[in-house]
């Protein structure tokens, strides 16, 4: 019952959140200095043509009548139309989503399989060389800007080895995956994990380096508790306690923080994106902006944040189911 | 408001800990480079090289370039080497990397500190209020946080940029003015949009983490006793909530430190910045030659990467020796 | 993005050449002007390869081959819609769909198209389709609200009159006419348009698969995902000509310059557009490629808007061509790749002066008509150079160093700015009292051969970009524009330039060159027009 209510107030949250983020992104539209006409209508001089655009785009309306038609679209699920690109936001964003996904998945997979060892060897050989490489290296890690890494990555791996292409996406992951079940083509999965790998480690390192510290400190607080030493006292094999208790209870936090980050992982994927070409949601972001393309500019905000709220909600839920008294704070 | 006891805390994790002495030390130099700027240069930093027959580009003192050039139609290869003159090498349209590295962190060290600030000073009030009066106050207050939690920290500040522009002040530089060094810039392009955009985008930690130690403190003894004596709610806020919050603050303060100085070479990496003198924007700029000139992008990163972990190792030696417990908050990089 | 700027000023220039009254074309004054035209330009060619893959800068985010107006898309689909015509700049347009045009006198053109087109989704060409699809750029009521009505300025209307013949009315000089509809008509098909295109509500052809694409060029589209910024083609079957022997055409789209050059450099690519003049090196130095190079139409130039203190004054201006070293900036910015400008028109290009020489670099002489213009050392004037970043060859570079050429007089100090490439193009368009961004650096191809078109719309009242007032050179460009006799005009247009050198609208700066890095084994002749077509590599 308490879960139920719970889950009701976070959604009811959640929707001013996204009123709020669509107010904001309508806002800064309203005040940047420049005008869709001449995005749309480049140079032409024909002020009745100027004219016919503006009243097309409902530029001549108050700005309160375009905020509710705005609104109004949003809610009927129309994100709008690119000054630009002549297409729907909602096509672009469908282009892009996937390769933005399919990135950011990388990089959180990367960062995992890489932190959470890292932090337990960290957590459980404290003061030794391993926990001060690990230390070492989440602290670098952490004070990296994710786009010089990728231009060194290029330059070190990429330009030398030349085995990882230096930019674009190759193929999507659901095509390589297509390929290789129907036909059994081997090579577009390589080839699609040639193009992934540099971009995926510059995205993941920073969440790597995040979660090798987190994992480091829960575990460490962790051990410290008496049922550790409780359940190690009745015999339990030390290696079993470790691994299943303590890093269960360890990881339930991050989790939340991770939730939390998401924000982080996607403007990150912005700026990985325009180091490597990946034609996704956050080199569209970029074009965009820079173009004063406002329509994409925005639908791509809201997109995020829709994406970082329901996924905080459903975090939040999983917390709240695994931790009960959350509820009833 | 600093006692004895946190003063012993903070030396005593120092004398223990070899990273806060080597977060104190990258922290240190940094910020001296940046301050005297203008008298360790050795080149205006927007002074360009001007073309022997060979361009204006040279490698790092003891590296040699190889550079082809059209002229009349045919190629010309040279064969360029270092130079004292050049320490770090030039970039590709000749200013001195050495002299832009300083200027660089300069820029760094003004918009995350001012940054910083700003952030704290819209971040603290807010969130003392919102977690003082409780209620609908911090109801309203924690919405408007929640909305702008949902804003990656970089994109936010990218569509601010796009925006409002990208504004900037320039200020005398006090060093130059006074006569020590001659030749460098007489202004400092101080990026106050950028820094009012990383403000605006990250202040809401602050006011997190103030809320949470307003909340734990209205209901302490004291508080209710001062305010029984007839103190106001403003009074009790800057004797009482305020000074008993600082600790987890300051050490937010210079965690955001880190995040700010990312954020801001990210904006200029991404050409939103308004100043050429950052590391960012030299990055920029040497990832378009870095086949043949890899010196331009590496030098800026290497100092970012270094004042972000100075600043992070001092943010970890207060918060071990403060113990504020405020694990996992934070911007985070954006960068 | 490079072009788009360029594009759109030529339209308008167009749009303004068409709108005098009878102007005579700057066109017809131009055959021969750059010798004849190609023998080998036609299909085939001797091309034969499994894949050809060319990659690009720019990449085209619409389908609609009747909408955008930017010259890299147009490469894209001139493979896959035709022209009516081979357009070169320079030369006299050849027929390629129509066989045969006539004009009447009254501003009427009846053009004869060949009855074996048939377009990639099997529907025929016909004269109706070609009246449609000019309707579609042309009618504001018929959608889309296509850029390209203004680069059809003079166009009137078509009507067809039988299957294979089509009368197009027009105003203006039938020359000007021949260049619009020769360049800007790419037919798409009613009955597909009406029936089963993919189209958006208001009505642009808008799609995401091979779909979306039906014209009757050599080749077709057989893959296509928008979100990849990658087209795969091969060659059409029942293609009228003879298509190049390719077995799979692909063109795709990469921002980044090294990142093209590395593309090329591990054989992922056989074409690449735009190479960095400091990757030229990298590539001769590998032997499976090499570049190919040729100085473009583009100008380079920084407008000095001179209804604005202190570009009021013609002192202070030629102060600034003085002072600028344009000659520097190529050697050192450009790796010697460009040619420094004299006047506003490139050479090659009917009017240019040839006996004019660029600006020399003096800073005693600029510093003295500095002071003439009333600026001193005490008293400086105080100037903001604003740049466009990553628009043209190394544009931020060279802007910081022309600024920083000018910053050397005692007498003026001149600040540089790096921005977005809209906010220069706002500036451009923003009127010759634009008090914010009064001194900038822009780009403009030439691409007609004809220096009104350089000319037109940055110095005239009706010009969409003006940056410069002067009655005298307004009334000379009027003067040319209803020149009958093509010498007598390129003898007008070439004062025009000497007077413009003199007045200092701009701080002249170069052309650029458009360089090029394709496989070695591949022939193929770089266009001053900046077009890359396939039919003409071997």
């Amino acid at each position: 019952m308490a879960f139920g209510k719970f889950l009701i107030r976070r959604l009811l949250q959640g929707v001013f959140v996204i009123w709020g983020v669509v107010t904001i992104t309508f806002a800064l539209r309203a005040l940047s200095p420049g005008d869709p006409v001449n995005l749309i209508a480049g140079q032409v001089p024909d002020q009745s043509t100027r004219d016919q655009i503006r009243q097309d785009l409902g530029l001549d309306q108050p700005m309160y009548v375009q905020y509710f038609d705005y609104l109004g679209n949003l809610l009927t699920g129309n994100l709008g139309y690119s000054y630009n690109q002549r297409r729907a936001v909602n096509d672009i964003i469908a282009q892009h989503f996937a390769a933005t996904v399919e990135l950011a998945v990388a990089a959180t997979i990367v960062a995992v399989v890489i932190a959470i060892p890292l932090g337990v060897v960290s957590a459980t050989r404290r003061d030794q060389p391993a926990d001060y490489a690990a230390t070492f290296g989440s602290l670098v890690g952490i004070s990296t800007p994710n786009f010089w890494l990728g231009i060194m990555l290029i330059l070190i791996v990429a330009m030398q080895v030349g085995v990882f292409p230096t930019s674009g996406r190759g193929i999507a992951f659901h095509e390589a995956m297509y390929n290789l079940f129907r036909y059994g083509y081997v090579l577009d999965l390589l080839s699609w994990l040639s193009y992934i790998t540099l971009p995926a480690i510059t995205l993941g390192t920073y969440f790597t380096a995040l979660i090798t510290r987190l994992t480091r400190s829960g575990m460490i607080d962790e051990l410290g508790k008496p049922y550790v030493t409780a359940t190690e006292a009745k015999g339990l094999p030390r290696t079993l306690v470790r691994y299943k208790h303590v890093l269960r209870n360890t990881l339930i936090p991050i989790i939340t923080v991770l939730g939390l980050q998401l924000g982080t992982l996607m403007g990150g994927a912005v700026i990985t994106e325009e180091v490597f070409n990946w034609p996704g949601l956050g080199q569209m972001f970029i074009t965009s902006l820079r173009n004063g393309d406002w329509p994409v500019v925005q639908g791509i905000v809201l997109f995020i944040a829709v994406a970082f709220v329901v996924i905080n909600i459903l975090v939040d839920a999983l917390y709240a189911r695994l931790n009960p008294q959350v509820t009833d704070e | 408001m600093i006692s004895d006891r946190i003063k012993s805390n903070l030396t005593n994790e120092l004398r223990r800990s070899l990273l806060a002495k080597v977060g104190i030390v990258l922290f240190v130099s940094i910020l001296l480079m940046g301050l005297f700027a203008p008298v360790l240069a050795t080149h205006n930093p927007h002074e360009q090289g001007h073309s022997d027959e060979a361009g204006a580009s040279y490698p790092p003192l003891g590296l040699t370039d190889e550079i082809t050039i059209a002229q009349d139609g045919e190629r010309v290869s040279h064969t360029v080497e270092g130079t004292s003159e050049h320490v770090l090498g030039t970039n590709n349209v000749g200013q001195d990397i050495y002299s832009r590295f300083l200027y660089g962190a300069r820029t760094s060290l003004l918009v995350g500190l001012s940054g910083t600030l700003l952030a704290t000073a819209i971040g603290v009030p807010v969130g003392l209020t919102a977690g003082y009066f409780g209620g609908r106050v911090d109801d309203g207050l924690m919405r408007i946080a929640d909305i702008m939690l949902a804003f990656p920290s970089l994109v936010l500040a990218l569509a601010l940029m796009g925006a409002f522009g990208r504004g900037t002040v320039g200020i005398p530089d006090p060093i130059v003015a006074a006569g020590f060094a001659d030749g460098m810039p007489e202004t400092i392009t101080f990026p106050g949009m950028v820094t009012v955009v990383v403000a605006l985008v990250t202040w809401v930690w602050f006011a997190r983490v103030a809320r949470g130690e307003a909340m734990a403190i209205r209901n302490e003894e004291y508080v209710k006793a001062a305010r029984s004596l007839g103190a106001s709610h403003a009074t009790i806020l800057r004797k009482h909530v305020l000074p008993n919050s600082l600790t987890p603050i300051i050490v937010l303060a210079t965690i955001q430190v880190a995040a700010i100085i990312l954020l801001e070479s990210s904006l200029s990496y991404l050409g939103f910045s308004g100043t050429t003198l950052s590391w960012g924007y030299e990055i920029q700029r040497g990832h378009d030659v870095m086949r043949n000139q890899w010196w331009v992008a590496t030098v800026p990163g290497i100092g970012i990467v270094l004042s972000v972990i100075g600043v992070n190792l001092l943010g970890d030696w207060l918060r071990d020796a403060l113990d504020p417990n405020i694990e996992g908050e934070g911007a985070g990089g954006a960068g | 993005m490079k072009g788009v700027i360029n594009q759109s000023i030529d339209r308008r220039t167009l749009l303004k050449l068409t709108g005098a009254a009878g102007a005579t074309s700057g066109l017809g004054a131009l055959a021969g002007c750059l010798g004849d035209p190609d023998d080998d330009d036609g299909d085939g060619g001797d091309l034969d390869l499994d894949t050809l893959t060319i990659t690009q800068g720019e990449f085209p985010d619409v389908e609609d081959p009747n909408d955008h107006i930017t010259g890299p898309y147009f490469n894209v689909y001139d493979h896959v819609y035709e022209p009516l015509f081979d357009v070169t700049p320079g030369e006299e347009p050849q027929g390629r769909i129509v066989e045969d045009w006539e004009h009447g006198d009254d501003g009427t053109v009846e053009l004869t198209i060949r009855s074996d087109v048939v377009f990639h989704q099997g529907q025929e060409l016909t004269a109706e389709d070609i009246a449609f699809t000019l309707e579609r750029q042309i009618d504001p009521d018929v959608p889309p609200a296509s850029d390209q009505v203004a680069g059809l300025g003079s166009i009137e209307g078509a009507e067809a009159l039988d299957d294979t013949t089509l009368e197009l009315s027009y105003s203006g000089a039938a020359q000007l006419a021949e260049f619009e509809f020769g360049n800007y008509l790419r037919a798409v098909s009613q009955e597909w348009y009406e029936n089963d295109a993919p189209t958006t509500d208001d009505g642009v052809i808008s799609g995401e698969d091979a779909e979306a694409f039906n014209g009757t060029g050599p080749f077709q589209v057989t893959e296509y995902n928008p979100g990849q910024n990658r087209i795969v083609m091969e060659p059409f079957d029942d293609y009228w000509g003879e298509a190049p022997n390719v077995g799979e055409l692909i063109f795709e789209g990469e921002t980044s310059d090294s990142g093209r050059v590395s593309s090329l450099l591990a054989d992922e690519t056989n074409f690449v557009d735009n190479v960095q003049p400091s990757e030229v090196g990298n590539v001769e130095n590998d032997d499976d490629v090499r570049i190919e190079e040729v100085t473009s139409f583009r100008n380079i130039f920084l407008p000095m808007k001179n209804e604005v203190e202190p570009f009021d004054s013609l002192e202070f201006r030629q102060a600034m061509n003085y002072a600028v070293d344009n000659e520097e900036i190529i050697s050192d910015i450009l790796n010697g790749f460009g040619a420094p400008m004299s006047q506003p028109t490139p050479p090659e290009v009917n009017g240019y002066n040839p006996d004019l020489d660029p600006y020399e670099h003096d800073l005693e002489q600029a510093e003295e008509l500095v002071e003439e213009a009333g600026y001193t050392e005490d008293d400086p004037a105080d100037i903001t150079l604003t740049v466009p970043e990553g628009r043209y060859l190394n544009d931020a570079e060279v802007g910081e160093r022309a600024a920083d050429q000018i910053d050397q007089l005692p007498n003026v100090d001149c600040d540089f700015e790096s921005v977005p490439f809209d906010v220069v193009s706002e500036a451009n368009s923003a009127g010759v009292d634009h008090e914010d961004i009064p001194f900038f650096l822009i780009g403009w191809g030439v691409i007609t051969g004809d220096a009104d078109y350089g000319m037109f719309g940055f110095f005239h009242d009706d010009g969409g970009v003006q940056s410069f007032r002067d009655e005298e050179l307004q009334t000379a460009l009027e003067e040319s524009q209803v020149e009958d006799d093509p010498e007598e005009r390129e003898a007008m247009l070439q004062e025009v330039n000497e007077m413009a050198q003199e007045k200092a609208p701009w701080v002249f700066l170069h052309q650029q060159q458009s360089i090029y890095g394709l496989d070695a084994d591949i022939e193929w002749d770089a266009r001053e027009d900046e077009s890359v077509f396939v039919w003409e590599m071997s």
